[in-house]
This record gives C-alpha cells, structure tokens and sequence, in this order.
C-alpha cells in the first residue's frame, strides 16, 4: 500500500503540498479559534500569519525539482572553460581518444557489416548454401549436378524451395566493340528461394524456364545504370549475348547482388539440363530456403535421408556422396571472420592504451589540480558535485574525440575496400547510426575507465590534508599507480607490436618462398566462353588451338598457356584417382589436386620435366603428366611412367596414361606446399579457364596487342581481366595484407602512446623531484647519477612491462595460428627483437626527462622555496 | 527577543528538525510548535524556511515521510527519523557539541 501511496505522491507532489501546508494553516485556524476569534478572522490571521504560499511552494518544488540538467549545463560549462583554458592537454587527449575511438569504430562498423548485420534478403537467415561432396577427397568445389537438385526439391520436405546456378562471362556485342558481362544462369525456383521481385518489369516464366523456351533476361541495377542510364522503358529491349538475340524483361533491385557483386545480368536455365552424363555433370551452386521453424539440423537430416535413397537407386553415382548444408551467410564470410575478431581485438587493445595513457594525464594533472579542488572543497561543494564535474570534463573531451573519430569511421569502407576488395559484403559498410551509438557508448566507457580513478583519487585527501600539503614541501612523489599504467601500456603495446611482428615475418617469409615457378613477366586473362560450346570439344579444341597459335606467334610473346586455375592462386580441384593397373588394398588411395592444362603450359611457366615427356595434345588417348610430390606420395620410388590413372568423379576424362613428371609447383597458394598434382592435358578452353603469356617486356605492355589479335580470330568473343600474374597473387594475400598492414598500424600507435605515456610520468615524475634532485646535486652528486637514476627508473618499468607483454603474445599466440606462414607462433627471434625494439624506444623517451633532471640549478630550486 | 531564520547558523535549523523529529513521527505544523515551545519561544521558525528544508531532508534520505491520521482525524504528513538520519543527526550534534565548546572556551579565556 505504502508503495502505491509513494508512487502517487511521485506523480502528484503539488496536491500533497498543498494539503500538507493546507493542514498547516487549518492547525493554525484551530489555534486562533480557541484564542478566542470567529472561525472567519482566525482563517484570515492564520493565513497571514503562515506568509507566502506561493513562495514556499515554489522553494519546495525547487528542491525536487531535477538539478541534474542545470548541474550538467554548469558542469559542461566549467569544462568547456577548462578544456580553453589547457589547450595543449585537451588537444592531446582529444586526439588520442579520436585515433583510438576512431579506429574502433571503424572495425567494428566492418564487424557489424560484415559478421553480425543479417545478409540483405527478406529472412536471409533461412537461405542455405547446399553443397553435395564425397567425404573421400576433399576437393571444396562442391558444385551439384542439376537432376539432383531436381531430386531433392522433389524428396525434401524441410526446404521451402532450392534453386541452382551458375555464372559465366558472356560477350554482348549491340555496341562497337563486345562488351564482357557477367551472366548468371539460374534454375527455377529461383525467385521463390530469394524472395527477391524484380523492381521493374517481371519474373522468368515457366515457358522460359523450359528447353528452347523464348530467351529472356533480368539485369543487374549497376548494369542498367551503367549502361542504359537507367532508361526507364528498358523493358523489351534486346541484348545480343553470343550473337544471340535476348529481350530483357526486367531489372533487379540494387542490393540484389548475387551471385557476386559484378553481376550484370540473369537468364533462365531448363531444370536438369545437362551437357554431359546427368548424375557426373556437377555445376550448379545450390541455395536452398528453408521452411519457416525448420533448424539447419533437422535440414540436414532431412537431406541426407534423401541422398542415401538416391545412393539405393544409382549406386554408381551417388552412394558416396554426402550432402552439406550451412548457412548462406556463413559460406559468405567465410574466414574474414578470424581476421576481423583479430583486427577488433586489436583495435580494442589499443583503446585499452589510449585509457591508460589519459588516465596516467588524468592523474598528474589533478594532482596540479589538488588546489581548487580543495578551495571547491572547504565552499562546501559535496564531493559527488566535484567528482561529477571532473567526470564531466573527461567526458566532454570523450565525446569531442569520438565525434572526430566518426570522420575515422566513415572512411572505413574506403580504407577497407582499398585494403581488401575482396573482403565479403564489403560494400556494406558504412556510418550508420548503429556505429554512432557505438562510438558514443565507447567515449561513455572510455570516460568511466578514464575519468573514474583520476577523479575519485583526486577528491579523496581530507580537507585539512590538502590544505597543509603544499607541493613545495614535499619531498618525493611516488606515484606507484601511474608507473602500474605505464607498464601496462608498454606491456599491451609489446603483445600489439609481438602480433604484428609474426604476421609481418610471415608475409616476408612468403616473399622468400620460391614457387617452384617462374612468375615474372607473365600476363594472364580470360575469354569469354560459354558452358555450351563444351558440347562440341572438336570445334573448342581447334579453336583453343588457333587462339594459342596466333598469341604466341605475336612477336614480344614467348609462350602462351591454358590452365584451369592459376598457379599460385587459391584454387583447388581434388579427386580420387583410380590406377587401371590396380592397387593393393592396403596402400593408401591415390587422392591428386587436378590441373586442366595446355601442353604449352610447363614451358610457359618454366616448371622443369624431370622425366619422361610433356603429354600429348593428340586426339589419341588422353596422357597426363604428375609432379614430384605425386610420385614421392603414391609411388615412392617405383617407376610411375607407363602406368594409367582415371580420375574419379570427373565425367568426361577417360584413362590417361602417365607420361611425365615435373618439377613441384605450389599450384594451390603460395603459402601451401607442393600437394600431389595430376596435369590432365586438355588444350580446351572453358568458361574459367585463363590464358598465360609469358612476355618479353613489362606484361601489361601486351594487353591491348593480344586483345586484338584476338577480336581478328573472333570478333564475337570478348577478353578481359588483363592482370600480371604478380599482380593476382597479391590479390589472393588480401585479407592476409589487411590484416598485416593494420595491426602493423595499430602496434605502431600503441608504440608511440606508451612512449608517451612513459615521457609524460617521468618528466612528472622529474617535475615533482625537481627540489630533491637539485638538493642532491647542491650536495654534491653528480649528474650522470642523476641521470642513471631516472634512465633506470623508465627503463626498469619497461622492461617490466615488456616481460609481462611477452607473455601476454605466447599466451594469446594461438590467435595468430592458421593466419601465419613459415614462422612459429611463439617465434623467439621476433618476440626477442620486439621486446629490443620497446626498449631502445623507451631509453629514447626516458632519456631526455632523465637529462632534464641532472640539468636542474641548485640554486635556482632553492631560491624557488 | 525571537531568533528568526536568517540569524540561525546555516545548517542549524536542519538539525533542529532532525532533533525534534527524533522524538517520534511528527507533521509540519507540530515541528514548528516543539520548536517554539523547546527553545521557550526563542526560536521562531518561518513556514517559508520550514517546509523547503523539510523536504530537503526527506530527499537526502535523513527523514521518511507518511500521511497519517492527526488528532482531529485530519490527513497530515508526518515525518520521521531514517536510520541515515539518526546518523546525520549525531555527527551534527558531536559537531555542534564541539563548536559550542570551542566558542565558548574561548570567549571565557578571553574575557
């Protein structure tokens, strides 16, 4: 009852004023009234006598009313004049909030885009990627063949729908020259699985989802503003695609940007459709959407009960497969997510030393500040008051920081996109007002780390404590809590800088790696093909053949090569090989990364024979040539020439016959080592193949002479991405450049803060000291001691720190694992020399307030008292 | 002669309050009549300085207040003592206790 009453009396504070001065006046009347008067007069000299109503009220209200607002304006006053009044401290603190405050938000806002914002589809957490593998290699190219998609949208019963595609680049020639576009080829179901409409004109329809159906196609937004400038009756124009005339019928939204973000258009696919051995003739990227309430758990249980029924009915094809379903937004961001924690983590450690490093001013300078606060103190100002405003002085400059901060923030896209354009769902990062609140909680944070200490430190000496201390008396200033945070700082700086130190050794070490190819001066592009064409090998041979023919004839070109997948460059196509001669049981199966090459290519890109031949490009049967690795794994020794093997799960290769073995290349990514390798000959180019020019000259030089070449062989056919292959190897390292560059940055910034954070305690500490030291000298000592002294006292804390930061990177070292190459998380060498590194920095920050103190003038101190 | 408020130290007529609140749960009206009678009518507080001060107190937490029933079945807020009050009021009283001695040895030894 009383909390209800208490409740009310919150609500209504006037009414119950009133009564309780109305009772007052009523006690009064009584009064009157038994002194004597009638009841009239006794009210009218009661009233009178209890003086102004209105008054009290309005006193009373005063004391409720919220002082809080008024005692924030005159705190925020008072910093305002203080933060004038100490320009240069201000400005310090402000910019090291905004570099660290900044820096935080711009990663988190890359974590919130990239890891924890959902993907931009309606329910996006219901889309699947849905992959089909053999658990006996471990190839990741999980494509799915398009009658099994059939089957299982057919089987299923957890997945509202699944839809497949796949992507190629396609030439459109209504312009001058022919324009290469990415098409994306999709099955139906497709917009059932997206949810996706077009914003303009209409979806595929059944007639056009069929074999030989009218030809249609739906265009990117980037595409019809690129190209059409967003032409409003777009719908029904033509496009030609491969010499084929196509209506366009609709335009997708902007932030429709699958199956990647170059997307230019969409076309239609029959269901099931296949160029070669329906069950082996795997393509398609799989999406599936689940129904609603269904868990990616009961999907997969779901599916697998349906691949094992398909295994009982063609065991030849599908017994051994296995289905995967993950989320699509995981698939998505795939590893950036280990480097993204790492960066924040980081960034965060950065923050910590930006806090120390203020606090470490916080403290010195409310020590100067002892005075007015203890003058504040004895006017009768509550210690909450004072330490309200001291907070609100940090905060003030907080807040001043994050907001220049912000400006860090917004370009973080930028820098991110500039760092890593690989970097999944990159362009989704921006300034929202999400990062706003974040960096806004950061500087509330930071002023309760920062502000909190300094400012319940500072008002806690007595009054008559701070009265009668007087910095001029005092002899020595020990401030064990700023020396705490100084080693702090130099220990989070040394684990930064231990971090950063590996990742850097490792991309050096990269460097180091010879590839077991020569790189230089080769030139790689693509052409645009068309899955279809696969129908007629033949003819793709001969063509291949010609186009080969005629760049390598250019005079500038010395080789020119195919491969499917770039040497060096992440790509991996691993099967299960079965020898024809057979094998024992008991040795272990023959599982090889496959590369589709011309015969061109171990010239071309100077991988040495080492025995045997280059295979044949004949129409005879098919050979194929095997690296080192190959032999040493599976033939330890024995002669492997002569034999045969056939690659299992790759429909169209026969028995080859093993005619060579070469040099080890690393085919997969530099920073992988040589794995057993299989060269299949097959001088055909497909959609994914790329072309290898070795040049004479700078390999850039040739782009514009083989394009040419290449238009007079066929002029319907498109070339495009020139790059060196140096080039795409450094697009490859991307995320591994991010990474390094910015913790390097970070490390860098933590570094120089608690350089100092280190200057500014000991010259405090050499401030405070000054009348000590100068006595010591007036006694006789002598200036290299004095020296020494403070030199060691910088130093000792240092290395301190430095001890504790060395452990703090073995400790977090398995962080850094699968992120480093050739370099042991707990490296020595480079822990050792970061720790040197810290040190000759420190003994440069502690020596010119050391030198300070040994010039100090006896005389002059004294005189000072 | 009455000793109106503005004479009164400042932080007196707070511990006043306490002291008499101390007594036992009391409304305005009464505080201001033990007041007057206590100090045998020297002390004469002002409504205008009373109810203010009143609620002061009850904010910080030193009184906690009530409506109840008065003598004449009228509705009356009543305030009382918290335990942080009785705090409040012994260090205000040990402090007073130490001033009133301070002063007065000193007008005594300087006489």
């Amino acid at each position: 009852m009383f909390g209800w009453k208490s409740l009310l009396r919150r609500r209504a504070p006037d009414a119950q004023l009133d009564s309780e001065l109305r009772f007052h006046i009523d006690k009064l009347t009584d009064e009157n009234i038994s002194a004597g008067m009638t009841p009239g007069e006794a009210r009218r000299r009661a009233i009178l006598e209890f003086g102004g109503q209105q008054q009290i009220k309005e006193e009373v209200r005063d004391v409720y009313r919220i002082r809080f607002l008024d005692a924030s304006a005159a705190n925020l006053k008072s910093a305002l004049r203080f933060i004038r009044k100490s320009p240069t401290f201000s400005v310090t603190v402000i910019l090291t909030l905004a570099l660290a405050i900044g820096a935080n938000s711009a990663v988190f806002s890359a974590i919130d885009a990239i890891l924890l914002k959902p993907l931009t589809f309606p329910d996006a957490d219901q889309l699947m990627r849905v992959e089909q593998y053999n658990p006996k290699t471990s190839s990741p190219l999980h494509l799915v063949a398009p009658v099994r998609l059939e089957d299982w949208n057919r089987l299923n019963s957890t997945f509202h729908a699944l839809t497949g595609y796949y992507w190629e680049n396609v030439s459109e020639s209504t312009g001058p020259l022919p324009e290469r576009m990415t098409r994306a080829w999709v099955s139906p179901r497709f917009f059932q699985v997206w949810a996706v409409a077009p914003v303009l004109g209409r979806e595929f329809t059944p007639d056009e989802e069929t074999l030989n159906g009218p030809a249609a196609a739906l265009i990117s937004d980037r595409f019809w503003r690129r190209r059409f400038n967003a032409e409003p009756n777009i719908v029904g124009k033509n496009l030609r695609l491969e010499g084929h005339l196509t209506p366009i019928v609709g335009v997708m939204p902007a932030s429709f940007l699958f199956p990647n973000r170059e997307v230019d258009l969409w076309c239609p696919i029959p269901a099931g459709l296949s160029y070669g051995p329906p069950r082996q003739n795997n393509w398609f990227t799989v999406i599936g959407r689940l129904k609603p309430g269904v868990t990616v758990t009961q999907a997969r249980a779901n599916l697998a009960t349906v691949q094992a029924q398909l295994g009982q009915q063609f065991p030849k094809t599908d017994a051994e497969l296995s289905v995967g379903i993950e989320p699509l937004k995981e698939t998505t961001i795939g590893d950036s997510r280990r480097s993204l924690w790492l960066l924040f983590g980081s960034v965060t450690l950065l923050l910590f030393i930006a806090c120390a490093n203020i606090v470490a001013l916080l403290l010195s300078r409310s020590t100067q500040r002892q005075h007015e606060i203890s003058v504040r103190f004895s006017l009768g100002a509550p210690r909450g008051a004072i330490i309200a405003q001291l907070l609100s002085e940090t905060f003030l400059l907080a807040l001043i920081g994050s907001g220049l901060g912000l400006f860090l923030a917004a370009a973080a896209s930028d820098i991110f996109r500039s760092l890593a354009a690989q970097l999944p769902r990159v362009e989704e990062i921006h300034l929202d007002a999400r990062i706003v609140v974040y960096s806004l909680a950061c500087s509330v944070v930071v002023t309760l780390l920062c502000g909190l200490v300094p400012a319940i430190r500072g008002t806690r000496s007595s009054l008559s404590g701070s009265l009668a201390q007087s910095s001029r008396s005092q002899v020595s200033g020990r401030n064990p809590l700023q020396w705490l945070l100084v080693g702090i700082q130099v220990a989070l700086a040394v684990t930064l800088l231990a971090g950063a130190g590996l990742l850097l050794r490792s991309f050096q070490q990269l460097g180091r790696v010879s590839p077991g190819f020569d790189s230089n001066h080769i030139l790689t592009f693509e052409l645009s093909m068309n899955w279809s064409e696969t129908g007629d090998m033949k003819k793709l041979r001969q063509f291949t053949d010609r186009i080969l023919e005629k760049v390598r004839a250019t005079p500038g070109i010395d080789a020119a090569a195919i491969s499917v997948g770039i040497p060096g460059v992440p790509f991996r196509y691993q099967t299960e090989l079965k020898l024809i001669e057979g094998r024992a049981d008991t040795e272990p199966k023959i599982v090889a990364e496959n590369r589709f090459v011309s015969a061109s290519y171990f010239a071309a890109m100077r991988i040495p024979l080492l025995a045997g031949e280059v295979c044949r490009e004949t129409d005879g049967p098919p050979t194929v040539v095997v690296n080192r690795a190959f032999a040493d794994a599976y033939f330890s020794g024995a002669t492997v020439i002569g034999h045969h093997v056939q690659a299992l799960n790759l429909g169209y290769s026969g028995p080859a016959e093993i005619v060579g073995i070469s040099g080890d290349a690393r085919e997969t990514g530099l920073d992988h080592l040589p794995v057993p390798t299989a060269y299949w000959c097959a001088p055909i180019a497909e959609p994914g193949t790329f072309f290898l020019v070795r040049t004479r000259n700078a390999p850039m030089t040739m782009a514009e002479t083989i394009r040419k070449q290449i238009h007079e062989i066929d002029p319907a056919r498109s070339v495009y991405d020139f790059a060196p292959l140096e080039q795409r190897f450094s697009d490859a390292l991307a995320e591994n450049r991010l990474r390094t560059i910015l913790l390097s940055f970070f490390a860098a910034t933590a570094l120089s803060l608690a350089c100092v954070g280190l200057y500014g305690t000991l010259s405090y500490t050499v401030n405070v000291r000054r009348r000590e030291v100068g006595l010591r000298l007036a006694l006789g000592a002598l200036q290299g001691q004095i020296v020494r002294q403070f030199l060691l006292q910088g130093l000792g804390v240092s290395f301190v720190g430095s001890f504790a930061g060395g452990c703090l990177a073995a400790a977090f070292a398995r962080v850094l694992s699968g992120m480093l190459y050739g370099v042991s998380p707990t490296d020595g060498a480079t822990l050792s020399s970061v720790v040197l590194i810290v040190l000759a920095v420190a003994t440069v920050a502690s020596l010119a307030p050391a030198i300070r103190a040994a010039r100090v003038e006896p005389m002059n101190v004294l005189r000072d008292e | 002669m009455p000793i109106e408020k503005s004479d009164l130290l400042q932080g007196t007529l707070d511990m006043l309050i306490l002291k008499i609140v101390e007594l036992g749960p009391v409304h305005g009206y009464g505080i201001s009549q033990r007041i007057r009678q206590i100090s045998k009518e020297v002390l004469q507080v002002q409504q205008g300085s009373l109810y203010p001060a009143l609620h002061r107190l009850e904010k910080r937490g030193w009184l906690a207040a009530e409506w109840g029933e008065s003598d004449n079945s009228r509705q009356a807020k009543f305030y009382k003592l918290s335990a942080k009050g009785r705090k409040q009021l012994a260090s205000e009283e040990s402090n007073w206790n130490r001033l009133a001695a301070a002063v007065g040895h000193i007008l005594q030894t300087a006489e």
